[in-house]
């Protein structure tokens, strides 16, 4: 999709959008409701009990973690906790479901009242086009309610094609992932453009990260984020009629995804349609949303109190316990760097954009010195980040560490490499391992920053070439360069480059 | 000899304990009852002979090894078959469930059997409890020791009738309106519900989980206090169960009542309906207490009358949601030939369920839907909280409280089963006390044309040992025969 073709959309058409995003706590130590082990994947039903099974008499028994972390993230987006709080029954039928019920909330979730202030930056603005002629801008999404359920099982479709129900001979069900702690966050519908939605998407993501609740994988599934999205003509206060977009696995995915579909209903109304409400599925391959079911086959859920368990019953103390527990988050963090070591905002984003790339960065900092900050920030996001890109790996996964790093910025500094060199030595410290200093012993490589050594060879370079050392005098400058570049080939690229530009001006000007 | 099936619980492990007789000599005992009585009473689904034997076996081991004994060695207890045990199959007396295994333990009866009990079998019951006759039941109705031709009442019908035949000491039975309490006055046996968090609910297949509760049939109230005794406790497998502390319900039970606060429920025992042979006993019974030193007086529990309407919404409501995992996915009835997954679901539930199932899983659904849960669910909860206003005001001034249990003796087979708001009203004496989660104990206070009379006492909450106390006294005063005419004509 063509970002002009949205633009030109939204310019008449305001679009509303409101996410709903699940996130499993694949940190914790158990599913929901039983001790069975949260994992991704495994052999399948594996990683069950007769209480996530829904085997006849089994009784939940909630995870008291689980009721924290979701209080927590509640707190981290500035919700509201509830100090009256339940489970309901959510019911329907589904062979993924063991009990043919999901233990959910409904009225009384445990966090409600939030937001979270999403900043859109650079082209992306164009999409918010009452704001277009601003370099950035900063919105704030409502987050309407945080609540705790369970995850389902996982069907396979045998026989068909592609995994997909229709034409499949049988379906098997696995229940590994059934009774995974399933946190769902839905937002108020404030949001304007996809490139919003993907913003607060990456956003909440960081956070959810940050108090180390859930991996977030959108390939693995352990983060899904469905949207609800309409259109309306500019200055029209009614909402239209709304459709909700499933299975975008990806940030891009999710901004694709709403593009298209805002472009879609656009092009509806534009030809006298109506929009349809429907439940509609994104194809990443064919770059389409397509109907999956419409409203009229909608459940009636039945909610009902969960009477196998109590209501939760919480304290302002105890509340306040958990707010103790909230790390630094992502904006502080990014202030903390901004104004700790003076980093420009736009490096202070990328390096707090990911938590393990923080905390590679502090630690560099602590072996190279606050000093080296700029430096060491500038290798992490141009050359760090650019390896890690290419090779497809996480920070984890590299064999780069802070102390190396360090270490680096350090020679460069020093002047005992030059940046050329450095450059060198970052490439064989990704394939290696090694640490620079030791690359550099090997390799022969170090700068020569000796005063006597190098006008030895700028001597010499001047007695070789006697007709540029006249015509330079005659006024052709611009020879210094070359003479440069020949000390430099003596010297084997090891000639610190300032001190060569400094004694050769000293020679040849007089 | 002594007839080792009609002892009691205490009796039995003292005399293991003795050496007057072995644990097998129990257990045998115990089947040979059964081969004698069940083929007329039907009070099992499943017989477990080889369960009671090792059990049997292990008691007299430590007998040999001289070692202390637990408190219910040797003790033959039928176990009702809502609840499971592993090596045995879970009906819940369904066709759904029919060739159900159970895959774990409930906890009650796990606790029981460590306890030294000897598990004689699985007792019928009505369709996941749904019924107050067992007849309900899809292997057929079981039949009261006292009259072959009646029902022993239900749900917990087999648990009733194998005790009061003498085929156990003991037995666990789980209670929802009234399924212990009713089937224990009409066959005679001492049946109690437990405050609502006593005992652990994990493994006992859920009827309507806000109100289900465990409890023992025993032949006497010491039996009861002690099966109870065995059986509650704070369960991490259920997160309704209390940590409230246990205590040895044993301890005071022959203290008496003089100075107890009784109360006589005396709009229930007003109520049309109530056989007058009923209400005379049961008044006969307060005169008792007042001449054992009780302090006896008339109290209203007025929020009652709400009580079998609020129950008809909140049970169908929680039980249709409760057997929504009876859809043949991954065990039970399934049809083979389903078009598609509806298709399964509805066949498989069509046929695996009763009559009486599907209309209270229809009747749950119907309360739930969108339009009608204030109407219904939201009014049933408000009747709810007034029944435990009404009860927590009369425990202001009383210790007990004194109801009838039924309104009728054991009616014959057949006589309700077509009528079931006739047959509703058995628990309209017993609701109350689920709905507020009061514990209550049904003990036999009389006779009406030869058929046992119950009669209801109701503690506070976790107060089970006063009532027990009550129950004790009464029991010593009457000192009733409480052997029902099938046992007799064994003996003659
Ligand atoms: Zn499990």
């Amino acid at each position: 999709m063509a970002k002009d073709r949205l633009t030109e959309v939204l310019e008449r058409y305001e679009a509303v959008i409101g996410l709903e995003i699940h996130t499993e706590l694949t940190s914790l130590n158990s599913k929901m409701f039983c001790g069975c082990p949260v994992e991704f994947g495994g052999e399948p039903n594996t990683r069950v009990c007769p209480v996530c099974l829904g085997m006849p008499g089994a009784l939940p028994v909630p995870n008291e973690a689980a009721v924290e972390a979701t209080v927590l993230a509640g707190l981290a987006v500035n919700c509201d906790i509830a100090l009256w709080s339940q489970f309901h029954r959510k019911q329907y039928f589904y062979p993924d479901m063991p009990k043919d019920y999901q233990i959910s909330q409904y009225d009384l979730p445990f966090c409600s009242g939030g937001y979270l202030d999403v900043e859109v930056e650079g082209d992306a603005v164009c999409e918010r086009v009452d704001r277009s002629g601003d370099d950035e801008y900063t919105t704030r999404i409502g987050v309407t309610r945080i609540h705790l359920e369970e995850d389902t099982g996982k069907m396979v479709h045998v026989g068909g094609s592609e995994g997909r129900i229709a034409g499949a001979e049988k379906s098997l069900v696995d229940f590994n992932r059934a009774g995974t702690p399933l946190m769902e966050l839905v937002t108020e519908p404030d949001i304007r453009t996809p490139e919003e939605a993907r913003r607060f998407a990456q956003k909440l993501r960081l956070i959810i990260v940050t108090l180390g609740v859930s991996d977030c994988s959108m390939e693995e599934g352990s983060m899904r984020v469905d949207g609800n999205v309409s259109v309306r003509l500019r200055g029209q206060t009614e909402l239209g009629t709304k459709s909700e977009i499933k299975n975008m696995n990806s940030f891009k995915a999710l901004h694709d995804a709403l593009a298209f579909e805002i472009v879609r209903q656009a092009d509806m109304l534009d030809a006298g349609e109506q929009v349809v409400q429907e439940t509609r599925h994104w194809d990443v391959g064919a770059k389409r949303t397509s109907s999956l079911r419409s409203k009229e086959e909608a459940h009636d859920y039945r909610y009902f109190p969960e009477p196998d368990m109590v209501p939760f019953a919480f304290t302002e103390q105890w509340v306040q316990s958990i707010a103790d527990r909230l790390p630094e988050l992502p904006d502080a963090m990014r202030e903390r760097f901004m104004a700790t070591w003076d980093l420009q905002k736009y490096d202070a984003t990328v390096l707090t954009s990911d938590l393990a790339m923080a905390e590679f960065y502090e630690a560099a900092i602590a072996q190279a010195g606050a000093g080296r900050a700029k430096t060491v920030a500038n290798v992490m996001i141009n050359d760090l980040s650019a390896h890690l890109n290419a090779a497809g790996i996480t920070m984890d996964e590299s064999a780069v560490k802070p102390a190396m790093v360090a270490e680096l910025v350090g020679l460069v500094d020093d002047g005992a490499i030059s940046g050329k060199q450095a450059k060198a030595v970052f490439s064989e410290m990704v394939e290696t391992g090694e640490m620079p200093s030791a690359i550099v012993e090997a390799r022969g490589m170090k700068q020569v920053s000796d005063t006597g050594a190098i006008e030895a060879v700028v001597d010499a370079v001047l007695a070789a070439n006697p007709d540029e050392v006249a015509s330079y005098k005659e006024g052709k400058t611009s020879l210094v360069g070359w003479f440069v570049g020949q000390v430099m080939r003596e010297m084997r690229g090891q000639g610190n480059p300032q001190v060569v530009n400094q004694v050769l001006k000293d020679k040849l000007g007089g | 000899m002594t007839d080792l099936s009609s002892l009691t619980a205490a009796d039995i492990r003292d005399g293991i304990a003795a050496k007057e007789f072995s644990a097998r000599e129990v257990a045998d005992a115990a089947f040979a009852r059964v081969e004698a009585l069940e083929p007329q009473v039907r009070a099992f689904n499943q017989l477990t002979p080889e369960l009671a034997e090792k059990a049997a076996n292990r008691i007299d081991a430590m007998v040999a090894a001289g070692e202390k004994l637990p408190p219910l060695a040797g003790v033959p207890a039928g176990i009702k078959d809502n609840m499971n045990l592993v090596g045995t199959r879970t009906t819940c007396s369904s066709r759904i469930l029919a060739d159900y295994q159970s895959a774990y333990d409930c906890t009650a009866v796990r606790r029981l059997l460590d306890a030294g009990a000897l598990p004689v079998g699985k007792c019928n019951l009505d369709e996941f409890a749904f019924g107050s006759s067992t007849e309900n039941s899809a292997f057929g109705p079981t039949r009261n020791p006292w009259d072959l031709e009646r029902v022993p009442g239900g749900s917990s019908g087999g648990s009733a009738a194998c005790v009061a035949a003498g085929m156990a000491t003991v037995s666990l039975g789980s209670d929802t309106g009234g399924s212990i309490r009713q089937p224990g006055a009409l066959t005679g046996t001492v049946a109690m519900k437990p405050t609502y968090g006593r005992v652990s609910r994990y493994g006992c297949v859920a009827f309507a989980s806000s109100l289900d509760q465990i409890g023992p049939f025993t032949r006497s109230v010491r039996d009861s206090a002690l099966v109870l005794n065995a059986i509650a406790g704070k369960d991490d497998m259920d997160a309704t169960s209390v940590t409230q502390s246990v205590p040895d319900f044993t301890a005071g039970l022959d203290d008496g009542v003089k100075g107890l606060r009784v109360g006589i429920v005396r709009d229930m025992l007003e109520l049309e309906g109530l056989a007058p042979e009923i209400k005379a006993s049961v008044e006969a019974a307060a005169a008792r207490f007042a001449a054992l030193g009780a302090e006896v007086d008339d109290v209203d529990i007025p929020a009652a009358r709400h009580g079998l309407s609020a129950y008809y919404i909140i049970g169908p409501a929680e039980a249709s949601s409760n057997l929504a995992r009876f859809d043949g996915i991954r065990y039970g009835h399934r049809v083979d030939d389903a078009s598609d997954v509806l298709d399964l679901y509805m066949r498989s539930r069509a046929e695996g369920f009763g009559p009486e199932s599907i209309r209270r899983i229809m009747l749950g659904t119907y309360v739930l839907s969108a339009g009608y849960y204030d109407a219904y669910y939201g009014q049933a909860q408000k009747a709810r909280t007034l029944i435990i206003e009404d009860f927590a005001k009369a425990f202001e001034s009383y210790d007990v409280l004194l109801t009838p249990t039924t309104p009728e003796v054991a009616f014959k087979i057949g006589e309700k089963s077509t009528d079931p708001l006739a047959m509703y009203l058995s628990d309209v004496f017993t609701i109350p006390l689920n709905l507020a989660g009061l514990p209550g104990v049904s003990m036999p206070c009389g006779f009406s044309r030869g058929l046992p009379v119950g009669l209801q006492l109701i503690g506070r909450h976790f107060d089970e040992a006063t009532m027990l106390r009550a129950a004790a006294a009464l029991e010593a005063d009457l000192a009733l025969d409480m052997t029902p005419a099938t046992v007799r004509s064994l003996k003659a």
